[in-house]
C-alpha cells in the first residue's frame, strides 16, 4: 500500500470539474496527510489536469478514453479498478454525486474494499485508518465509522458543500494511464441523453437553495420559486410531492430519494417538512420556511419563518430582498 | 422471465429513535421493522414485469430471523417464492461487500435469472451500494435510478429503460441479465390484501444457513459477517437534537399573517436574514 490519497474528479456534462472535487482535494490536504493526488477519468478531459494541480494535487492520474462518456458506469469501473490495483493508494475519495453513487460501489467490489458513502467529515486515526462521519436513519442519526486497516484501499464518497475549497499549488505531475478500456467493456448502450442547460447553480453545489412544495399548486406557480431562486442566486429544489404532482422535474427533488443538499441558506416555501424531505436538507446551515399552516412540522425545524400564504408573502418579501441585496 | 428482487428489512426511520446502550447503534428495543420502502417499488415493478411478460418472481434477503416478515410482505404482494439467507449476525451492521457476496452466491443457485430489481436506497443505513455490488459480484450490468422501464424484450434478452443522471436523464439499452435499482418515482406499490397475506404463508420460502455457505469460494471469512470482522466499523452514533432558532413570525392570532402584518413580516424576515443570520 502506498501512502497516496486519491481524489477522483467529478465531471459535469459540459466537461467542467465539479466544485466538490476541489472541496475534497482541499480537505484531504488539510486532514489526511500523505501525498494527495487526483484521478481524472473521462473523454477529452486531459487539459483539465492543471485545475486539479491548483488545489494541491501532487500527481494527476489521467485516463482519457472515448469510452468514458455519457455517465456510463462500465468504463469508469474498469479504469478506476485498474488504477487502484496498479498503484495501491491508501485512500480513494470522490464527491457523492449521482454518478459516483452509480459506479463507485462496483469499484469497491472490484478491488475488495470497504466503502463509506455520502460522508460529511473525513479524518485519519493515529495508525492511518480513515475515519468518517455520515448520516443514517433519514439523517436523524450521525455515526462515526473507522476502516479496519486491512490493507485494501479505503474508499469513501463525500457530500458536496461539506468542506471549504482552498487553492494551493501542487506539483501536478501528469501520469497518463491506459486502463485498456475497449468497446467490449461497455455493456450499457446509451440511446438518448437529455440534459438541461440551466443558468442556475446546481442543487448539490449551491450555497443557497429555494425549494417549493405541493402548496405551490401548479407548474406555473413554480415560477415563484424560480424567481426567488434567481434573485438570491440560488438553486431551485422541490419536495417529492411537488415532483409527483408534475409541477417540476425529478432532478429538482430534495430528500431521501432525491438529492442531499447542505447549503448555507435553505428557503422552504409551502413545504410541510416530512422526515423524508428533512433527510435531504436537514444539514443546511440556516433554514427559512414560509407556510400557511401554523402547525406545519417544518416550523419546529426552522431558524426563521413566516406563517403566511406564499402568494401573499412572496411579493413583499421579494421587494424587501431586492432592497437588501442592492444595499 | 425469471425475476429476482433483493429486499432488506429496515428500521422504520419515521419512528422515534434513540441511541442504544452500546453507543454505536440505534436502540432496537421496541423498534418497528419494515420492508425497506424502496424495495416495495422494486417488488411492484417485478410483479408488473411478470404480469406483462410471464415468468416468476423470487425474493431474496440476507438478515436475521425477523427479516422473514419482509419476505412474507413481498409474497403477499404477489411474489412466488422467497430465499432467506438467515443468521442473527446479519442483524448487525455488515459490510455491503459481504451482503452482496452472500446474495450473489445464492443467486448463482437460482437458474436462469433474467432481471434483478432492488430499491435505490436502504433507509436505515442510508446505503445505495449493496444492489449495485451484487451486480458486480455476478458480473452483470446494472442500471441505477431507473425511473421507467420502457421495454422488455425477453426473446432478444434486452431491456430499454430511462434512468436519472445528474442534470437530466438517459434512455439506455442493456442485455439481460441485468440489475435495476428503483426510486419511488417508478410506480405505486400495491397493498397486500388479507386473503393474499394468508396465501403468502403457504408460498415456498427457502432458508439458507451460513453453515451452508462456502466462504472460501467467496474470498471472505465467516468472521466477516457481523461487527467484529467488518471492514468499516461504527465507533459511535449520535441522534443530535436539532438546534434551530425557531423565530417564526406569526399573525396576531398566532396563525397566518394578514393585512398589514404581511408586509411587516417580510421586512422583519429580511432584517433577520441580514443582521441575525448574516446570510444575505
Amino acid at each position: 500500500m502506498s501512502s497516496e490519497i486519491w481524489v477522483v474528479a467529478d465531471i459535469k456534462a459540459d466537461g467542467q470539474i465539479r466544485k466538490v472535487t476541489f472541496e475534497v482535494l482541499s480537505e484531504a490536504r488539510r486532514k489526511l496527510g500523505g501525498s494527495v493526488c487526483a484521478v481524472l477519468l473521462g473523454s477529452g478531459v486531459s487539459d483539465r489536469a492543471s485545475e486539479l494541480a491548483g488545489y494541491g494535487a501532487e500527481k494527476i492520474y489521467v485516463v482519457d478514453n472515448p469510452n468514458l462518456r455519457d455517465f456510463n458506469p462500465d468504463g469508469y469501473v474498469k479504469a478506476l479498478c485498474e488504477l487502484i490495483k496498479k498503484h495501491s493508494p491508501a485512500v480513494v475519495l470522490s464527491g457523492n454525486t449521482a454518478f459516483a453513487e452509480d459506479y463507485i460501489p462496483r469499484v469497491a467490489s472490484g478491488v475488495g474494499s470497504g466503502l463509506a458513502m455520502d460522508c460529511v467529515d473525513i479524518g485519519m486515526t493515529d495508525d492511518g485508518r480513515l475515519r468518517i462521519k455520515r448520516y443514517s436513519h433519514s439523517s436523524r442519526a450521525i455515526s462515526t465509522q473507522e476502516f479496519n486497516g486491512d490493507g485494501s484501499a479505503m474508499i469513501a464518497t463525500v457530500r458536496p458543500n461539506s468542506f471549504k475549497e482552498e487553492g494551493s499549488a501542487g506539483a501536478g505531475q501528469v501520469v497518463n494511464e491506459d486502463a485498456g478500456i475497449t468497446d467490449a467493456d461497455i455493456r450499457i448502450k446509451v440511446l438518448e441523453m437529455k440534459t438541461k442547460e440551466s443558468d442556475r447553480p446546481e442543487l448539490t453545489e449551491a450555497e443557497r437553495v429555494v425549494s417549493g412544495g405541493r402548496g405551490l399548486a401548479s407548474e406555473e406557480n413554480f415560477n415563484h420559486i424560480y424567481d426567488l431562486a434567481d434573485l438570491l442566486g440560488a438553486a431551485a429544489g422541490a419536495t417529492r410531492a411537488a415532483v409527483d404532482a408534475g409541477y417540476c422535474p425529478y432532478d429538482m427533488q430534495v430528500g431521501q430519494t432525491g438529492k442531499a443538499v447542505s447549503p448555507v441558506l435553505y428557503v422552504a416555501v409551502a413545504i410541510s417538512g416530512s422526515v423524508q424531505h428533512f433527510s435531504g436538507m436537514g444539514s443546511s446551515k440556516v433554514i427559512v420556511s414560509i407556510n400557511k399552516d401554523p402547525e406545519a412540522p417544518i416550523f419546529a425545524k426552522s431558524d426563521y419563518g413566516i406563517c403566511g400564504d406564499l402568494f401573499q408573502v412572496l411579493p413583499p418579501l421579494t421587494e424587501e430582498l431586492k432592497k437588501a441585496l442592492s444595499e | 422471465m425469471k425475476i429476482v428482487v433483493f429486499i432488506t428489512q429496515t428500521q422504520d426511520t419515521e419512528a422515534r429513535i434513540k441511541v442504544g446502550s452500546s453507543g454505536d447503534s440505534i436502540d432496537a428495543e421496541g423498534m418497528k421493522w419494515i420492508m425497506n420502502p424502496y424495495d416495495e417499488f422494486a417488488v411492484e415493478e417485478a410483479i408488473r414485469t411478470k404480469e406483462a411478460y410471464g415468468g416468476e418472481v423470487v425474493l431474496i434477503t440476507a438478515g436475521p430471523q425477523r427479516a422473514s416478515q419482509a419476505l412474507l410482505q413481498g409474497l403477499a404482494m404477489g411474489a412466488d417464492s422467497a430465499v432467506h439467507i438467515s443468521d442473527e449476525a446479519l442483524g448487525e451492521t455488515v459490510d455491503s461487500l459481504v451482503i452482496s457476496k452472500l446474495v450473489a452466491s445464492e443467486l448463482g443457485n437460482v437458474e436462469g435469472v433474467d432481471l434483478i430489481f432492488t430499491g435505490m436506497k436502504i433507509i436505515d443505513e442510508e446505503s445505495v451500494q449493496v444492489g449495485i455490488q451484487i451486480a458486480e459480484e455476478l458480473g452483470i450490468a446494472h442500471l441505477a435510478l431507473v425511473s421507467k422501464v420502457i421495454d422488455v424484450k425477453p426473446d432478444e434478452k434486452k431491456l430499454v429503460c430511462q434512468k436519472e443522471i445528474d442534470g437530466g436523464s438517459v434512455s439506455v439499452e442493456v442485455s439481460l441479465p441485468a440489475l435495476i435499482t428503483c426510486p419511488d418515482a417508478m410506480n405505486e406499490p400495491r397493498y397486500a390484501s388479507v386473503p393474499n397475506i394468508m396465501k403468502a404463508k403457504r408460498k415456498p420460502m427457502k432458508t439458507v444457513s451460513l453453515d451452508d455457505v462456502d466462504f472460501g469460494s467467496l474470498g471472505i471469512s465467516r468472521d466477516a459477517v457481523g461487527k467484529s470482522g467488518a471492514k468499516i466499523k461504527t465507533v459511535s452514533l449520535e441522534v443530535p437534537e436539532v438546534q434551530r432558532k425557531l423565530r417564526i413570525i406569526k399573525g396576531s392570532d398566532e396563525t397566518t399573517v394578514k393585512g398589514d402584518e404581511i408586509a411587516e413580516s417580510a421586512r422583519e424576515l429580511v432584517k433577520l436574514l441580514r443582521d441575525d443570520a448574516k446570510v444575505i
